[in-house]
Order: C-alpha cells, then structure tokens, then sequence
C-alpha cells in the first residue's frame, strides 16, 4: 500500500508544553486510522500541524508525494486533503444546503452544479430533509454532520474527522458508523478519525495510534492496542492500571 | 451566463416580497413624471446614491462581515479622476468612469492587502485612519486642486451632454443614475448566488472552516475589497459631475464613509434589500428632518439628534437592522 | 536646536495630556471589548464643562476639573445603564453602529446648546503665562499644567486599579468577566464603574485640554482617532501602556518642528517644500496603520 500521509518527527511546541513530540506514522491509501488518547494528549494539535493550521517547530508532513510542511491550510485543502473541528458552533445564517455548496465549490464555480453535488452529499448522509433550515438551528451533532457533509463536496482523498461522534445517542453512532464506512467504500476516501467513542472507532479502524502526552505511544490492530499495557496505563493510570492487568491475566 | 441568468432570478424571494419590489421599481420609473418639486428629486438622486453606496459597502461589510468605515476614499478617488479627466482633458465622463474604478480597485489591493490582516474593531478602526491619510495628502496635493477642490464648468458645455455627463436639468441624472441602481440590484442579486457570495458568509460565520475547505480567506476578502471599491468609486465619479463642485471635506470625509456604513447595517447587512431600506428611510429623512428644522432659529442640529436617536434604538433593539425586524415579525407570525 | 528641544519638550506634554484621552478608552476596551465611537464626543463635553463653570462662575477654568470629572462620571453611567448595556448582547456590528449614533447625538445636542462657533478659555491664572526652562525653551503654563494633572490623574486611576478592592475587581473583570461573576463580583456594575471612570478620566481631559485648545461641538472625532491610535500603540486595554504611547504619539503630533529643525539644520531645501505642518495628524493615522498591522498587539507588547 503506497503511503498517502507521512508524518516524521513532528513536534509542535506551546510555551513549554510538548503538544506533539516526534510523533512519527505513515497512513496508506484507503485505509482508515483511528487516533486515540487521553484528553490533552495532542490529537486535535497534530491534526492542526497536518492541516496546516499550527507550523510545526520540527518534522514534515508530506502528503501524496508532496512535502506540504508549513503551507497554508487552504492550499492543503486544494491538494485533496480535507477535515471537520471539534468545535464547531454555527452563527451565521447560512442554510444546511448552503454550507454543504460551500464545500462542493472547491471543484466546481458553478453555483447549481455546486448545489446538485451538495444536495446529492446531504441525501448520502441522511441530511436531505434538513437542507433548508438554517445551521445555526440545528442541535451540535447535526452541525456536525452537516461540516462532514461540506468537506466531502471538497471531494478528498483524505478526510480528517475530529469527534464527529461526540454528542450522538447510540442509534445515531451507528447511522453515522454506516454512513463513513460509505464514505470509505464508495469514494474510497482515506480517513484518519479521533474519537473518544471506543465503539466507533474499534470498529471502524484498520489500524489505530494512540497518543498520550504528545508521543506516539502505540499503534496496531484495533484489538492488539485494545491490551496494550501502555495503553491502559494512559487511560486508567498507573495504580488502576496495574489492577487491571492483573484481573485480567489468568 | 449563469450569472446573468441569477442575475434575473428573484424566484427564491417570497411573493410579497417580490410585488413590493416591482411596486417600487415602477415608483422609480415614474417619479419625476410625477409633480414633485425639485427638492424631492434632488432628494430621490441622493437616495438612489447612497443606495448604491450601501450596496457596494454591503458585499463585503455585510456578506463578508468585515466593518468597512473608510469608503469615503474610494468616492474620493472617483470623484476627484473624473473631475480631473473632464477638467484638464476633456476625458468623457464613460472613460473616466472605468478609470476611476481601476484607480480605486489598484489602490484598495494596496490598502486592502495589509488591512485585511486585521479583524473586528481593529480592522474597522483602521479603515477609517487609511482613509484619512488619504484625504489629507488630497488637501495639500496642487494637482487635484488642494483643499480648495475642483468645479467643473458646466457652463462651458452644451448641455444635455450625454457623453461628459452635464445637464441643467435633474431629471436627467435621476434616470442615468436610475439605469446604475438596476443594474446594481442586478449585480448584487447574482453576487449574493456566487461562489465568492457564499464563501464570504462562511468566511463571516466560521474563517477556520472556510480556510479547511481550501478557500483563501485573505484573498477572497481583498477581491470583495476590490468589488465594493468598484460600486463605491463608480458612484463617486457620477457625484463628481452631478454635484460639480468637489473638494476632499466632503467627498472624503469621515462622515461619509461612516454614514454609508450607516445606511447598510440600519437597513440590514448582509441582504439584498438592506441597503435600499436603509438609504430609503434614512436619506428623506435627513433631508426633511434639515428642511423643517435647520431653518429655524434654536433648532439647529435638532434633525440629526432624532436621526441618532434611530439609529441609537435600531442597534440597542435589533442588530441586524431593520430587515432583521422584518424577517423576526414574520418569523412570530409564522410560528404563530 | 532649540526649535528640536522645544518640539520635543511640546510634544511630551502635550502626549501626557492625550494619555489620559485615551485611558478611558483602553478602560472601557478591557473590561467589556467594546469600542466607544463616542469617546472624543465625551471629551468635547468635558471642554465645554471647564470653559462653561469658568464663564458661570467667574472662577478659573482649572476649577473645572472637579466638575468636569463629576459630569464625566455620571454621563458615563448613565450611557452604560441607559444605552450601552443593550449593545452588549449584540454583534460588533451593533455596537459600532450604537455608540456612533451616541456620537451623533452628543456631537449634536452639543451644537444645540453651545451653538457651532469656536470657543476659548482666555482669563484665567495660567492663561498667557509661560514657563521658561533655559534653553531657549519656553513652555505655556497651561501645558505644563495640564500634563502635570494628567499625570496626577493617571496616578490616581492606576492606585484605584491596583489598590482598592473594588479596582481589583474591575480588574478581575477585565481578565475574566465570567471568572469575575462566579466569584461574586457584580460585573454588570463594574461594567457600568468602568464607563464612570471612562467617562471621568476623559472629561477631565477636556476640562485640562480646553485651557489651550478652542472647542466647537466637532472636536471629537479627531481625538477619538488619537485616542484609538493611543490604545493601539499601548495595547489594548493596557493602563501602562496608553501613559507611554500617549507620549509618542504627542511626539509624532510635533514632527512638523523636528522637521523644520532638520531642514534648517541640513538647509535641504525639498524639505522645506513640503507642508508637513499639514500633515500633523496624517501621521497619527499612518502609525495607527502601520503599528496595527506590523504588531498588532501593541508596540510596547503588553497584551490586554
């Protein structure tokens, strides 16, 4: 598999805090990262760093064969490389359709033709009946997925998702679930996704990296990282961690 | 073509709101063939004006949400290339017109390039102090007449000209001025249904997105800079030949570019009827509100305390001007 | 040399004095991130309120300064009780458009009652008298004055601020105005406290401003300008920060004469051609510009 995402020795500095300390790892060509980790462990900074929102101290970032290091986020964007925030909160008056257009404007000046692919997207994620109210009317999970509808018009090959599960009920992580396997099918999207929604993101990944304190502390298959003893360290802490190892060996 | 077919589209308005628009376009075709005085004509130019003012300022003060407050220079700018133009060469008004425009746009990417790192009050407060600089360099410069400004000789032409723009009668600006302010509506109908409309809105709503979306935030707010100039400095060089007498206090001044902002954001940011609103009830009433009380003894400045006093009740009660009090009266009776 | 000396002793004073125009202002931006268009308008006032008690009472205009700061402090409330407070829930857009109509309205009430012609202080203790330093510099008593009392005024705002419980808590608010109210500090009221002092520091202004500088009711707007470029420099919201770049900016107001000076001193004449003195304000705006964009947080760094 061809790696369509290189990060190497990436460090990203705040004051004195290591947000992102030499984290290295290498994403293929439709496959799907989970990135996990304590709160506070870098992720959202390392997607900024990757996105071009923060200027890394140290290390690269290539994507699709092209060192993108230190460009600016919307000439990443133009390459193909597209993401959703953590936070985002609507005040503007902007309609669910119009938001997504916004989005399919990348490939296209024209504005029906950005409103068919727009309205094509919204039906592909369940968000047809919405696409007249304005954003700012709709709870925070679906202005979520109203921001992953928007950057898919961008038509990426790799997608950034930060906690577009946060806030969703069961049923509705499973719709969302379906709805990016989807996206990874049928437009063979490449996707990196942090998730605090265990379910989700086992689920879903072909691999998983788990930071903690600004390092790469591990990454594997869902499962294998699932026992990983650093990983359960990082989570519960030294003293639970420990008990629960032992509990669980035999 | 696109364009030119959204241009011509007001399908997405409701019906009323596009029978009030025919009405008052009608109104506008006819008004000078109704008796009115010279002083109501006079009045409807200066409506039309600022309208078109508002509606340049609009793009990127209200799609784009950035508070512009230095337009003045660019109304200077055309103003003062098209006096310059008729006055030293004789340059027809339909040349100097364009030029003006690109005068003013080159020096908007000039200013606009550096302005545009900055936002909110920050931004707006240095709008104001670029157009200054400029207006003072305009007072001391021989060339544009200093600050003693420039006339035009009408007297000199055979009126009515059509080429330079002179006519004795009012009438005749009304229309040609009227032909600018479809076109304008036009304009702005298609620009609020472009990309760079709705990249603007997102930009106003959430710049980190736009930015993720691979959308230049920076350029497109200098483009829309640039757009805004254009309106502004187009009626700049018609204000030049109508009002025949320029000099940079009051073709440049602070309260100009401060009332043009004025009459968008009362009427209404960020839509297409805004402008006009806000131009329509403000400008009648300056005028008027001058006429019944500047004339009289112990009065003075008594138009522009109610005039503040509106404006002041407008922003306390609903920020999004009076088309914000529209829309939220027809929301309730919806809901209701 | 003694056209530079006295520029640049002229330009000091005169920088002390727009100091305190523009602490109010830096007050006012701290606590509530609001920009007050009307902020020369305040000050305009503040000048009729020291030339007015002086003409009614016959007293010299210097008396004024109490008055001024008592008139100062009450209209301040009363705008941010009566007007300010409902911008607040508003957009930036809302507040801009707010506080010009307050502009347009103090600017016009004012040419209602005290009518549009120019007005001066011309009787008083100080008035005519100067103060000569060696040098061949002499400075107006009304300006040495003036900057002295400025700097007494700052003094007192800043003990205020750093001092006393309730400047603290002003301060708190500044910080952190949600912080502020969990722990119990009426924010509303500081707020309001914050447009008091506003309002006080920047009428005293006027009341010491008048005594060399004649009023009409469109004064305003120019030291509002000065008094944003002031903040600018400073940093916004900072107290410190507006006494030093007051002073530069008084500076700047006095490149005229440190022109001159260098003409004269270097006999270029292209210098001489230039009427710089008509630039004397063109160069505010220019640093407003230039220092906003280079170094946005203010030249001096302190953040608000």
């Amino acid at each position: 598999m061809p790696a369509l995402l290189e990060v190497t020795d990436l460090t990203k500095v705040f004051g004195g805090l290591r947000a992102n300390d030499g984290i290295s790892f290498t994403v293929g060509a439709g496959e799907i990262l989970g990135l996990i980790g304590p709160n506070g462990a870098g992720k959202t900074t390392l997607f900024h760093c990757i996105t071009g929102f923060h200027r890394p101290e140290r290390g690269t970032v290539r994507f699709d064969g092209r060192d993108i290091t230190g460009l600016p986020p919307h000439r990443i964007a133009r390459m193909g490389m597209a993401r959703t925030f953590q936070t985002y909160v609507a005040g503007g008056d902007l309609t669910v359709l119009e938001t997504a257009m916004v989005g399919c404007f990348s490939r296209t000046a024209s504005p029906s033709r950005a409103r068919i692919r727009a309205r094509e997207i919204l039906g592909f994620l369940g968000l047809a009946d919405l696409a007249d109210l304005p954003i700012r009317d709709l709870p925070v999970a679906g202005q979520k997925r109203v921001a992953l509808a928007t950057a898919l018009g961008t038509e990426p090959k790799l997608l950034l998702l930060d906690e577009v599960a946060a806030g969703l009920n069961p049923g509705e992580i499973g719709e969302l679930m379906d709805a990016i396997r989807h996206v990874h099918e049928e437009r063979g999207v490449t996707l990196i996704v942090i998730e605090h929604v265990m379910e989700l993101v086992m689920n879903l990944s072909d691999r998983v990296l788990v930071l903690d304190s600004g390092r790469v502390i591990a990454q594997g298959l869902p499962q294998e990282v699932a026992h990983d003893p650093a990983v359960i360290r990082a989570y519960l802490g030294e003293k639970y961690a420990a008990r629960y190892l032992e509990e669980a060996s035999p | 073509m696109e364009a030119l077919r959204a241009a011509f589209d007001f399908s997405d308005f409701r019906p009323t709101e596009r029978w009030v628009s025919r009405a008052v376009a009608a109104f506008l075709l006819v008004f000078p063939l109704l008796p009115v005085s010279s002083f109501a004509t006079a009045t409807m130019i200066q409506f039309l004006m600022f309208s078109l003012y508002g509606m340049g300022w609009n793009t990127i003060g209200g799609y784009g949400g950035q508070v512009d407050l230095g337009k003045a220079q660019y109304v200077g700018i055309g103003a003062y290339t098209t006096a310059v133009a008729l006055i030293r060469w004789d340059v027809p008004f339909w040349v100097s017109m364009p030029v003006g425009m690109g005068f003013a746009v080159l020096w908007s990417f000039a200013i606009g390039y550096p302005l545009f790192r900055l936002r909110g009050h920050y931004f707006a407060i240095a709008t104001i102090a670029a157009s200054l600089v400029l207006k003072d360099l305009f007072e001391v410069w021989d060339f544009v007449g200093a600050a003693r400004g420039l006339e035009i000789p009408a007297h000199r032409f055979a009126t009515p000209d059509f080429v330079r723009l002179i006519f004795k009668e009012d009438v005749y600006y009304y229309y040609v001025l009227l032909a600018f302010f479809f076109g304008g509506v036009l304009y702005m109908n298609a620009f609020r249904k472009s990309r760079l409309g709705y990249q603007l809105r997102l930009i106003k709503d959430n710049e980190d997105m736009a930015r993720s979306l691979g959308i230049n935030v920076h350029w497109a707010k200098v483009k829309t800079y640039a757009i805004a100039t254009a309106f502004v400095s187009m009626v700049g060089s018609f204000h030049a030949c109508y009002i025949k007498n320029i000099e940079p206090e009051d073709t440049m001044s602070l309260d100009l570019s401060i009332l043009i902002a004025l009459m968008a954001m009362l009427g209404g940011a960020g839509s297409l009827w805004g402008p006009i609103i806000g131009a329509g009830i403000l400008i009648p009433l300056k005028s008027y509100f001058k006429e019944w009380f500047g004339a009289r003894a112990g009065l003075v400045g008594m138009d522009l305390i109610l005039y503040a006093l509106i404006i002041m009740v407008v922003s306390a009660v609903e920020p999004r001007g009076i088309w914000g009090l529209v829309e939220r009266h027809r929301a309730r009776r919806e809901s209701a | 040399m003694d056209i530079l000396v006295s520029s640049v002793v002229a330009g000091v004073l005169i920088g002390m004095v727009l100091a305190l125009v523009a602490l109010g202002l830096t007050i006012i931006f701290g606590v509530m991130d609001i920009v007050n268009f009307a902020h020369g308008e305040f000050l305009m006032l503040g000048m009729y309120t020291g030339l007015l008690t002086a003409d009614a009472t016959g007293m010299d205009p210097l008396l004024g300064i109490p008055v001024a700061a008592v008139v100062g402090y009450l209209l301040g409330i009363a705008c941010y009780w009566g007007f300010i407070r409902f911008l607040l829930r508003g957009p930036m857009v809302a507040q801009l458009l707010g506080t010009f109509g307050l502009m347009l309205l103090l600017r016009n009430l004012a040419l209602l009652l005290f009518g549009s012609e120019d007005r001066g202080v011309n009787a008083g203790l100080l008035v005519g008298k100067s103060v000569a330093f060696g040098m061949g510099v002499i400075v107006p008593a009304t300006k040495l004055a003036a900057a002295a009392l400025s700097l007494v005024s700052f003094a007192a705002v800043w003990l205020l601020m750093n001092r006393t419980r309730v400047g603290k808590a002003l301060t708190a608010t500044a910080l952190n105005a949600q912080a502020a109210r969990y722990m119990g500090i009426p924010t509303e009221r500081m707020n309001a406290l914050a447009w008091g002092i506003g309002g006080a520091t920047v009428t005293v202004a006027g009341a010491l401003i008048v005594n060399f500088w004649s009023v009409n009711p469109y004064v305003g707007l120019l030291f509002t300008m000065i008094a944003f470029t002031i903040v600018a420099l400073g940093g916004f919201g900072s107290v410190p920060g507006a006494l030093a770049a007051g002073i530069v900016v008084g500076l700047l107001m006095e490149i005229p004469g440190i022109w001159d000076f260098v003409a004269y001193a270097t006999e270029w004449d292209w210098m001489m051609d230039v009427p710089v003195t008509s630039f004397k304000y063109t160069f505010v705006y220019l640093a407003y510009f230039v220092i906003m964009v280079v170094r946005p947080r203010g030249l001096f760094g302190w953040k608000h």
